[in-house]
């Protein structure tokens, strides 16, 4: 279990990070290495250079700008479990960390390795998918590009970063005054991949209807797939709602097994955010 | 003064057996101070990597090492083609009696595996050729720069299918891939079947699963050029029999082989094996005179290392209309993947463990090993009887079920009570003594499970869980422990007047060097701090067997206690010569002996010093014994299982939410360690019911060569487990202890599928495979996937 040969670096700046990568098309961003060191080990992944980003100071802070908050891309999955910002203004995102791996394996990775690990079974991908986040990425050559989450990911572990882009900032939207969300994750046992799992947010209009619902499927295909659509608008929240939207959007896969499951994590997820939703609403003083 | 500690262990009086005396181990291994094999590695030490067949079955066309050997850091690479004969194959472990053999018609054949492959691999992960490099990532390195050429042949990878006419043959020298054949019976099988009110027939499976140790497997070896002496530290269970393979395979004699297993983080039979990398490495270490050594790592032991269970039984049970059994029979396949050590002994227990703890007045058993192009199979904690428990318990559940009868009442009416104990079957034991079950009171243990964890329990649980379907389940085993031939033990006085006691038992965590002290200590009628345990060495104690199958409190346990008595009757009568008293006159005191009537005193010491060279006993033999104890044949264990699971109906999970193990024992040693072992048993039976599966693909490559995929039982699936023991001495040796390692895992399987059948009653769910499969119980539960039916 040791790793190939690779060269490595250990970058001061963003800046050096992207020249690395530019000088050496082989060559992979480290960060937390929860994905890419495994994967070394197995010798199924074999740069020739590894540029460790783990320092960047610069690209560990989150930020609350209006309407969202803007996250580097080496914020750790438990920093986005605790910290009180992330927990106060993306709610979300923080209870979908919780459920990534374990303790360990959540003190080290990051959020822009996570997704720029696109595994179809990742919490933060199918969570930023459900938020409408924006990937920004950087290079030499392309400059920085603003990218939408649903256009970020390709396939399974492919995603349409070039070879020498860098993931460097996320930015989701903040949680507004009616909207509630829910985050479910089947799997064998705690920690494990994901079987199934559902991250959505439920929005009500002033009189308790439903104003929008976003939601977003993970291990139900070859990348986290976004499922809602404006159906449900104007109708009650309640189970029975949340069990025919999930009937509806569970995707149709081969596998009935598959599908009862994504039926199930979207139903619970539905259920979860429409309670929060109208607590928020009675907590706000709402009709 | 806190516990644990060595000063209050110190002050503890005897006696010391039956007592929960602070572990020995622990300090050291909570510490971290623990001694594995891989901190030995020591430096200047060269590393090993395998070269192992990435096919199931194929010819090995080309086998070219010179890249490899040019890499720069590469000492050696050897494959069969650099040997002078084929190395192996190592010799089986188990042999059957021939009373036994003769009895369930049992016959075997070997495949005969060579330690590294020569024409044919036969399974993925098979070592083909071995690299020796100064450090550990050049040696990978080097290993992928060997090339083997491979013509795929037709492979196998189910038991059943093997068994075939038609099957592709796993090996070539054999026209069969029929491993070995066992058969037996008693009573009137048919008749029973014909007349019986209710006759249950099914097939039951478990899956292939196994222990998985914190640890994997690792070998150095170092060569004594000046006493042409070849040392081997491996993490065994078995360091004896080590040695004997590796002397069996080189021709190298005994005495110039030592064996050491340091500390041993876990074994569960998979370390209770020898292996082809235990002769190949020290081998090399002879040819290259430099300390070699390879050490496992994860991706190598979940494809290389020894698997278990893997056995399909296709069974029928008769009862009458008030449930009391009137026959019972199975029909079961093994599957040994490539081949294994220990065939004849997973075959016999299988057999003998289906008849479970019941009355029985007809039994049939046929049972057969099948080759296949999977990994070797070695015990697993169990070895055959969780399978056998499983098929058992299952169909008593559902000839219940016909009656009416609760799973609960239909054991107890079949349980032979507490007057008819000993409780005789006609057939022999593996040993080819008669089985005579010495049992205490069998449904007193099933009640007092069911009294720690009563049915009601469920119905509590379930208003706790609404989102859950939850059920009990019940289930009871029978084991046979303290399986012979033998153990050997040595105790000796040693200067100062402490003493060594060492035992052919080597420990895999199982508290060896806390339970054979006491036991030394009770019988030297000493302070047990004057008692030091040393096993797990060829040089400690000569001959020796190993630590598996429930037996090393039994038969180690009771070759210390042999061994301890007679030295101290001995040194009774030094004492006395000593004392210029007759024998009759010493009495035991704290620190040694005493004569009330001179009021003289003797300690240990003085007697150690006596018989040293100044001494006046230096006449005498030093004081030492060393003593071969051979049980008349194996002592039986009995015990109840009882769990509450929960069974998402949505997703088809199921959760154990409560367990309970009331077992009948022995005396205990250590209650514990017992109760250790008990929960730790349960835990392994969990992850074997629920989650673990070795899987392969139709081409017989391995699924599972991660802990992502091979699925282990994490604190969240395991409750909090109630034990309680139910003490049932024995005649059957002087400690009258009974085995218990196993006891906590045989009927977890068969409890946890009853209990989800309670749970799924209503629906009508059947389980008959484990790991239970969600999918099959989700899609059981669901008319649609749109909500529950």
């Amino acid at each position: 279990m040791k790793p190939p040969p690779f060269e490595y670096v250990r970058v001061e700046s963003v800046q050096q990070a992207l020249d690395e990568l530019h000088a050496d098309p082989e060559a992979k961003a480290l960060a937390g290495g929860q994905s890419l060191v495994a994967l070394l080990n197995l010798r199924l992944a074999r740069p020739s250079r590894l540029v460790d980003i783990g320092r960047l100071g610069e690209l560990d802070r989150i930020f609350e700008d209006r309407d969202s908050l803007v996250l580097g891309g080496l914020v750790r999955h438990r920093r986005l479990e605790n910290d009180p910002l992330v927990r106060r203004r993306a709610p979300l995102l923080a209870e979908a960390a919780s459920h990534i791996g374990h303790l360990a394996i959540r003190n080290r990775g990051t959020l822009g390795g996570s997704l720029a690990h696109a595994d179809p079974a990742g919490e933060l991908p199918a969570v930023i998918l459900a938020l409408g986040g924006t990937c920004y990425t950087d290079s030499v050559d392309h400059g920085r590009r603003a990218i939408p989450i649903e256009d970020f990911f390709t396939s399974h572990y492919t995603t349409v970063l070039c070879a020498d882009e860098l993931l460097t900032w996320v930015r989701v939207p903040t949680v507004k005054r009616l909207e509630g969300w829910g985050f479910v994750e089947i799997a064998r046992r705690s920690g494990d991949f994901a079987m199934a799992g559902a991250a959505c947010t439920v929005c009500l209009d002033a009189a308790g209807r439903i104003d929008g619902v976003r939601a977003a499927l993970m291990s139900a295909g070859p990348t986290p797939i976004l499922v809602s659509d404006a159906s449900p608008v104007g109708r009650w929240p309640d189970e029975e709602l949340a069990r025919e939207l999930a009937a509806q959007w569970a995707p149709a896969q081969a596998d009935t097994f598959r599908r009862l499951l994504a039926n199930t994590a979207l139903r619970r997820a539905l259920v979860a955010a429409m309670q929060r939703a109208q607590q928020r609403r009675q907590e706000a003083g709402v009709g | 003064m806190a516990a644990g500690s060595p000063a209050s262990s110190s002050m503890m009086a005897g006696p010391y057996v039956g007592s929960s005396v602070p572990r020995r181990e622990d300090d050291e291994l909570l510490a971290g101070q623990g001694r594995f094999l891989a901190d030995l590695v020591g430096a200047g030490t060269l590393h090993a990597v395998f070269v192992r067949s990435t096919h199931a079955h194929a010819l090995i066309e080309e086998l070219d090492t010179t890249e490899a050997r040019s890499l720069p850091g590469v000492v050696a690479v050897v494959s069969a083609g650099d040997l002078e004969a084929p190395l192996g194959p190592l010799p089986t472990l188990h042999e059957p009696h021939p009373l036994f053999a003769d009895v369930f018609e049992f016959s075997m054949v070997d495949a005969a595996l060579p330690c590294l492959a020569g024409a044919e691999v036969t399974y993925v992960g098979q070592p083909v050729a071995v690299v020796v490099a100064n450090s550990r990532r050049i040696a990978e390195d080097a290993a992928e720069l060997v090339t083997v050429g491979y013509a795929p042949l037709a492979s196998v990878t189910d038991a059943e299918a093997a068994l075939d006419p038609h099957s592709a043959l796993v090996h070539d020298l054999l026209d069969t891939n029929e491993a070995a054949r066992i058969r037996c019976s008693f009573g009137d099988v048919d008749g029973a079947l014909e007349a019986a009110s209710v006759v249950v027939a099914d097939c039951y499976r478990m899956g292939r699963h196994g222990a998985v140790p914190l640890e994997c497997r690792g070998v150095i070896a170092r060569v004594d050029a000046r006493r042409n002496r070849t040392e081997v530290w491996t993490s065994t269970q078995i360091p004896h029999l080590v040695q004997r393979a590796i002397c069996a395979v080189t021709g190298w004699p005994r005495e110039t082989v030592r064996v050491v297993a340091p500390n041993v983080g876990g074994g569960f039979g998979t370390k209770a094996n020898v292996y082809a990398e235990e002769v190949v490495i020290p081998l090399i270490a002879r040819r290259l005179e430099r300390d070699v050594a390879w050490v496992e790592d994860r991706l190598e032991h979940l494809t290389s290392a020894a698997q278990g269970r893997d056995q399909v039984h296709r069974c029928r049970l008769a009862v009458d209309s008030a449930g009391v059994i009137l026959a019972w029979q199975s029909d079961f396949v093994v599957d040994i993947g490539a081949g294994s050590l220990w065939t004849a002994g997973i075959l016999a227990n299988t057999a003998i463990h289906l008849m479970g703890p019941y009355r029985l007045p007809a039994f049939r058993v046929s049972g057969r090993a099948a080759f296949t192009n999977k990994a070797l199979v070695a015990q697993y904690r169990g070895a055959g009887r969780p399978e056998a428990c499983f098929a058992l318990e299952r169909s008593l559940d559902q000839a219940a079920r016909e009656l009416g009868l609760s799973p609960a009442e239909i054991r107890r009416r079949n349980l032979p009570g507490p007057d008819e104990m000993p409780y005789v079957r006609p057939l022999p034991y593996r040993d080819g003594v008669p089985i005579v079950y010495d049992g205490g009171d069998y449904g007193a243990c099933l009640e007092a499970c069911l009294q720690m964890l009563p049915e009601s329990e469920a119905k509590a649980l379930a208003d706790d869980h609404p989102q859950l379907l939850v059920g009990h389940g019940v289930a009871t085993y029978i084991e046979a422990t303290g399986r012979g031939p033998y153990e050997c033990a040595r105790v000796t006085l040693q200067p100062g007047g402490s003493f060594e006691v060492a035992a052919g038992s080597a420990c895999a965590g199982q508290g060896h060097r806390t339970t054979l002290a006491q036991v030394a200590a009770d019988a030297l009628d000493v302070d047990l701090a004057r008692v030091c345990v040393r096993n797990g060495d060829t040089d400690a104690v000569a001959d020796g067997i190993g630590t598996f199958a429930s037996r090393s409190a039994v038969v180690a346990g009771n070759a210390v206690h042999v061994a301890a008595t007679r030295l101290r009757t001995r040194a009774r009568a030094l004492a006395a010569r000593q004392l210029g008293v007759s024998v009759e006159q010493v009495v035991p005191v704290d620190a040694g002996f005493a004569t009330a009537y001179r009021g003289a005193t003797l300690t240990w010491g003085d007697l150690a010093a006596a018989l040293g060279r100044e001494g006046s006993l230096a006449d005498e033999q030093p004081l030492q014994e060393i003593v071969r104890y051979e049980p008349r044949t194996v002592t039986w264990t009995m015990g109840a299982h009882a769990a509450v699971v929960g069974v998402d109906p949505d997703t088809g999970l199921g959760r154990v939410l409560r367990y309970a193990v009331a077992h009948e024992g022995g005396a205990d040693i250590h209650p514990g360690i017992v109760e250790g072992q008990v929960i730790g048993g349960v835990a392994q039976g969990i992850g074997g019911a629920l989650l673990e599966s070795f899987g392969y693909d139709a081409d017989g490559q391995p699924t599972s060569g991660t802990l992502a995929e091979y699925l282990l039982p994490a604190p969240c699936d395991v409750p909090t487990v109630q034990v309680r023991h139910l003490t049932a001495p024995t005649s059957a040796n002087p400690l009258g202890v009974r085995g218990a390692g196993e006891s906590g895992t045989i009927a977890v399987y068969a409890a946890i599928a009853s209990a989800i059948e309670a749970a799924t009653a209503a629906q009508g769910v059947r389980v008959r495979s484990t790991p239970v499969d969600p999918s099959m119980l989700a899609l059981a539960l669901h008319t649609s996937i749109d909500g529950p039916a």
